[in-house]
């Protein structure tokens, strides 16, 4: 458990988490120690001399004060260790998730990392915090007490041992026994958070569709499912708690009639055996204690082990030694890519000579964006190479990369916070000045201007209280400002509102100006103003050429430009 | 009876089955009984487990009289305790397992009344809210809500009760003792209120914001995760979240340095080694007195311990118990929310004429987005609204299916106001193709049939096939069946284009189309060219139009503008005035011609 902490969080916790344990150990031993003390003072009251008792009272005494001290000093050391390395994981993990590549996240992604982010990591961190002191001491003292009555009486101290490896197989059997209904329940939970997010976000379309009157049905099933997994886990549990409850009870009563037996038999004194009853009692609270524990030690070394596995899942990687690309121009070679099962491309092959404009065109799904994705490296392909300026983009730093390109979404996700913090996310060290020029170049002042707070004015979570259009001024005033000299543009027009489209296709006209372009795009008159058009299908590049060679060719990009050029039938 | 005054009436009246802020006590009586069943398990079980340790005493009673020991009574005291040991097994074992399962229970039902709350509640309400905020109260919050219903009842209540009763027993052995034996409670209670003071509570809630903000900002950051990346740095781009997160680690060193001392104190005050101490100390002075019997010190060594359970109870318990005490208040809150309000008496539309009248709205108070729209549109038309972004269409189109009420005037259907229409007649009558394409994570054919869950598969087909989307389904992995999100992603045209065979299939007499034409592909422009085509008949439709086609082909163009209608008639007679229409007609083209010229004049850099 601790070996998998360490290993999650890596070595440079190692040692105060070491001496936090050491410290915790030695604390149980000194209280099951000073109930040593408990056996001559019970001997002296219970006999006929109590004013024996005494010095060893103080003694008792004594020991109660070191293990005041020992105690307050070990659940510091835990509380600082549990801290220390919260904010080390929640660094390690914001920073791990960024390098992850796109493909990791789908759907169920979002739950499972603002659970694991939430209560996984408090959980998980809790462990040095609050579950290692009552642990080691629900282990420890009982073990000492043992060792002591044993001290005292060899036969009740062997009996009490008997304990010890039933105890072991039955944590043992416990943690193999409910792992499985862990498992699940913890699968279930995530699909249910999974569903709860979908049917929050998506209150409209079920609004519209009249799924919010009744139950709605894949919400309910999730959340039943839960009750299910939780009602097996409950299951699951139970006879290993009744079990270690049985074994403890079993052992004492054991005691009672050997102490019964012994005591009868003259064997030894009254005082002494009922010392050592007392023992005995102090023995099953803390191994009764452990099921509970033990529970939530399960508990968080099953977010530590789903932690570990997202640390695990291998981020792109880093050249060693980074290479500058020489200029700006784009090549795939050879490109094949698969996400999942599907082949996306195959052995697809395209230039783009610096300072050109490429427009990508093709039928829905056959992987336009994914194109554009490649050269940013969201993903890394399967076989062949993507170059930037003559260079695998598997060589070029991520820092070295982005810094070249700018992307303006088919989707524009904003960052909830002000326009201008959404905007300076281009380059964050960029003056007011040319925050505003990048802002009037992509006629995102106009919007500034009508809004009441201006470049204050907040967006929103995903920018939602934004238009579509304002999204994508925004978007595009961000990558003006990023002035990078390759530029991806994935269907800008999109979302664009015709009354201004004017003054937004001047804005990406300046954004276009003088750089490399890859633009993706579905509104055919859009892809005139490219240089050259490569018509996407089946994982290659069908055609490619200017736009009067594609016409006059008479093929599939032609075929495309008639259909959308002919006119709107109603019949 | 439906008159404005009945009107008003009506929609002051909640629905019955709508969730109105039932109480917590509303949700949890039909558990009652299990409650109660668990908790006098559990108060017997920890009854009996006193068996053993009387065991003990009376042993030691026994061992020590002078005199012959009686071997029968021996024997009898240990069969007791022993017996003591196995009801204190059966009994809290079945408490413990009672609890978990009604636990499951109750979770479920709060989930479930969470889900229809929520599925009440006006949407205007979800825009203020974050959703990983609100995904925090159904999931986690509930969840929290554990130790109030699996411990709470069963455990607490024993941990009152077993001391009560040790308590009474050891008052009848020895009362100085037993006052000495309190004297760590007391101390570890006299604590109790530092851990209580304000600035501890208002580092309470301060822990629990941040908590809040850390699921608020993961969402969001895995959300942009593109963005992210494209503009690099990591360290920068999602700082959100690293803020968010130092933050909450502070808060919580903060919190745990001021609980620590107190909470140290409290733990040290009622540990064993100190109350053995404490007992010891007293005992030994009374038994050297000659006030004690020796043996007598036996039972407030077992027994003495046991004392400490209240205060340990409420110690160890309380951060959890408290957290859920703040969990079920956010809980009751969301629960709170005032739903939509359904007519009470709902009156059946006649006919599909959609009406608006003098309708203005606000999303805050100082911000009207509608001021004052009157339109009608009628059956067997299609109305294009124009307008630049931020004039308000969206906001317009979205009042028809109600998913906000208007803040003055009204939308009629058929002639009855929408406030009086039960909502599934509504939704059975207005069909929606939004701004924002969403498929939920369910099958392609669950996808379509979203509206409509009773429609076979063939009418599925039919729809797919009329929006252009039929081909493309069939070449998914599992055809119709495959799993939207999981097995494969769709192309936003093909999203687009799967939303509008939903809106096919679902038939209803009224269509909403909003910004359909984003994202549109050729195939997907002919799809909805199709679909309106189809459609047309006696439908009433609305669109909101981004393409000159849309607005040539619709009956009624109406343009928008800052909240108000500034234009409305028929496409043509608009571009003849040379108005607005005319305007915007005139700038698309430039932008066309721009277009062109950017090529034409070839200006970029070779």
């Amino acid at each position: 458990m601790i070996r998998m902490l360490l290993r999650v969080l890596g070595d440079e916790y190692a040692w105060a988490m070491r001496r936090t344990v050491i410290l915790m150990t030695v604390t149980a031993v000194v209280e099951g120690l000073s109930y040593a003390l408990l056996v001559p003072v019970l001997r002296a009251l219970l006999g006929s001399t109590p004013a024996d008792a005494v010095p060893w009272l103080v003694a008792f005494g004594a020991a109660v004060a070191l293990y005041a001290v020992l105690r307050y000093i070990s659940d510091l050391s835990g509380m600082r260790v549990g801290t220390t390395m919260l904010r080390g994981m929640y660094h390690r993990l914001g920073e791990h998730l960024a390098r992850l590549p796109l493909g990791w996240y789908n759907a169920g992604r979002i739950g499972e990392v603002s659970v694991l982010a939430g209560r996984g990591l408090l959980q998980a961190m809790g462990v040095a915090a609050h579950l290692l002191a009552p642990f080691i001491s629900a282990l420890v003292t009982p073990l000492t007490i043992v060792a002591v009555m044993t001290a005292f009486n060899w036969r009740m101290g062997l009996a009490a041992l008997l304990a010890a490896p039933v105890v072991a197989a039955i944590q043992a059997r416990t943690a193999r026994a409910t792992a499985a209904a862990d498992a699940e329940r913890h699968e279930r939970d995530q699909e249910a958070g999974g569903r709860v997010i979908e049917f929050l976000r998506d209150q409209p379309l079920l609004r519209a569709a009249g799924r919010t009157g009744e139950r709605f049905q894949l919400l309910d099933d999730s959340l039943l499912d839960v009750q299910r997994a939780s009602r097996r886990t409950v299951l699951a549990t139970l006879p290993s708690a009744v079990g270690l409850t049985l074994t403890v009870q079993a052992i004492f009563t054991a005691l009672l009639v050997l102490g019964a037996h012994l005591a009868l038999g003259g064997n030894i004194g009254a005082a002494e055996i009922l010392a050592i009853l007392v023992l005995a009692a102090r023995c099953a609270d803390p191994l009764l204690s452990l099921s509970d524990i033990g529970g939530k030690l399960r508990g968080a070394r099953s977010e530590l082990a789903r932690l570990e596995a997202v640390l695990r899942t291998e981020p792109l990687r880093e050249p060693r030694e980074p290479i500058q690309p020489a200029h700006h121009g784009l090549e795939f070679d050879a490109v094949t890519f698969r996400h999942g099962q599907r082949t996306v491309f195959d052995e697809m092959s395209l230039t783009v000579p610096e300072g050109q404009r490429l427009a990508v065109v093709g039928p829905s799904g056959a992987g336009k964006s994914t194109l554009l994705q490649l050269l940013a490296r969201f993903y890394d392909v399967d076989a062949g190479a993507v170059r930037v300026g003559g260079v695998d983009v598997r060589a070029i730093s991520t820092e070295g990369l982005m810094a070249r390109i700018a992307i303006v979404f088919q989707d524009v996700y904003l960052f909830d916070g002000t326009i201008e913090e959404n905007v300076r996310l281009g380059r964050p060290d960029a003056d007011v000045a040319e925050v505003r020029a990048a802002a009037t170049a992509a006629r995102l002042d106009e919007v500034i201007e009508r809004l009441p707070a201006g470049w204050e004015t907040n967006v929103g979570e995903g920018g939602t209280l934004l238009s579509g259009g304002e999204r994508q001024r925004v978007s595009i005033a961000r990558a003006l400002l990023k002035n990078a000299p390759i530029v991806m543009l994935d269907e800008v027009t999109s979302a664009l509102d015709p009354m201004n489209e004017a003054a937004v296709h001047e804005g990406i006209e300046h954004l276009m100006a003088g750089r490399t372009v890859v633009m993706v795009a579905h509104r055919m008159r859009t892809v005139q103003r490219a240089d050259r058009i490569a018509f996407l299908d089946g994982g290659r590049i069908v055609e490619e050429g200017s736009h009067a060679d594609l016409l006059d060719h008479g093929g599939r990009y032609a075929d495309f430009w008639n259909l959308s050029m002919a006119p709107a039938a109603r019949e | 009876m439906t008159s404005t005054t009945d009107l008003a009436q009506t929609i002051e009246q909640p629905d019955a089955d709508s969730a109105a802020g039932p109480s917590m006590t509303r949700l949890l009586r039909p558990h009652l009984r299990s409650f109660v069943a668990v908790a006098l398990l559990q108060v017997i079980g920890a009854l009996a487990g006193l068996a053993p340790l009387l065991a003990v005493v009376e042993l030691g009673r026994t061992l020590l009289s002078p005199g012959p020991i009686d071997h029968t009574h021996v024997w009898t005291v240990v069969t007791a305790g022993a017996a003591g040991l196995l009801v204190r097994l059966l009994f809290t074992a079945a408490s413990a397992g009672i609890g978990h399962l009604l636990d499951s229970r109750v979770q479920l039902t709060f989930r479930r009344q969470l889900a229809a709350s929520l599925g009440h509640v006006p949407l205007g309400w979800f825009s203020r809210r974050r959703t990983g905020e609100l995904a925090k109260v159904v999931n986690e919050d509930v969840s929290a809500v554990h130790p109030f219903i699996a411990h709470a009842p069963g455990e607490l209540v024993a941990a009152f009760v077993v001391p009560l009763v040790s308590l009474i027993y050891l008052f009848t052995v020895d009362w100085r003792l037993t006052l000495i034996t309190l004297i760590p409670v007391v101390l570890a209670i006299a604590l109790v209120p530092l851990l209580m003071l304000p600035a501890r509570t208002r580092e309470q809630e301060a822990y629990d914001a941040a908590m809040g903000r850390i699921a608020s900002s993961v969402v969001e950051f895995v959300q942009g995760i593109s963005v992210v990346k494209a503009f690099g740095g990591g360290e920068r781009a999602h700082r959100a979240f690293l803020t968010a997160a130092d933050d909450f680690v502070s808060i919580f060193s903060r919190w745990v340095r001021g609980m620590s001392a107190v909470a140290a104190g409290m733990q040290l005050a009622l540990s064993p080694p100190f109350v053995l101490l404490v007992v010891l100390i007293g005992g030994s002075a009374l038994i050297a007195s000659g006030g004690l019997a020796p043996a007598d010190l036996l039972p407030f060594l077992l027994l003495g311990l046991g004392l400490t359970a209240p205060v340990a109870a409420l110690g160890h318990g309380f951060d959890d118990l408290q957290s859920a005490g703040r969990a079920v208040g956010r809980i009751k809150d969301v629960l709170a929310v005032p739903p939509l309000p359904e007519p009470a008496h709902p009156r059946p539309p006649q006919g599909h004429r959609v009406e608006l009248r003098d309708v203005r709205f606000a999303y805050d108070a100082d911000h009207e987005v509608l001021r004052g729209i009157d339109l009608v549109l009628e059956p067997g038309t299609v109305t294009a609204v124009v307008g630049p972004s931020g004039s308000g269409k969206s906001t317009l189109v979205q009042l028809l299916p109600r998913f906000f009420d208007p803040t003055h005037g009204s939308v009629l259907l058929g002639g009855v106001d929408l406030r009086e229409i039960g909502s599934r007649e509504l939704y059975r009558r207005v069909s929606f193709v939004l701004q924002d394409v969403r498929l939920l994570h369910a099958s392609v054919a669950d996808n379509i049939a979203l509206a409509m869950p009773q429609a076979g598969r063939d009418d599925v087909v039919r729809a797919a096939r009329l929006a252009g989307i039929h081909d493309r389904v069939l070449r998914l992995p599992r055809g119709y069946d495959t799993v939207l999100g999981e097995e494969t992603k769709l192309s936003g045209g093909e999203a687009q284009r799967i939303s509008i065979a939903r809106a096919l299939l679902a038939d209803a007499p009224i269509l909403v189309l909003d910004e359909a034409t984003s994202f549109a592909d050729p195939q997907t422009e002919q799809a909805i060219r199709r679909a309106l085509a189809t459609l047309s008949g006696d439908r009433t439709i609305v669109v909101i139009a981004h393409r000159l086609e849309t607005v040539a082909d619709a009956d009624t163009v109406v343009v928008l503008e800052d909240g108000a209608i500034v234009e409305r008639g028929r496409p043509t007679d608009l571009l003849e005035r040379g108005g607005r229409l005319a305007a915007f007609w005139r700038s698309r083209q430039s932008a066309e011609i721009e277009t062109h010229g950017g090529v034409l004049r070839g200006d970029e850099p070779r």
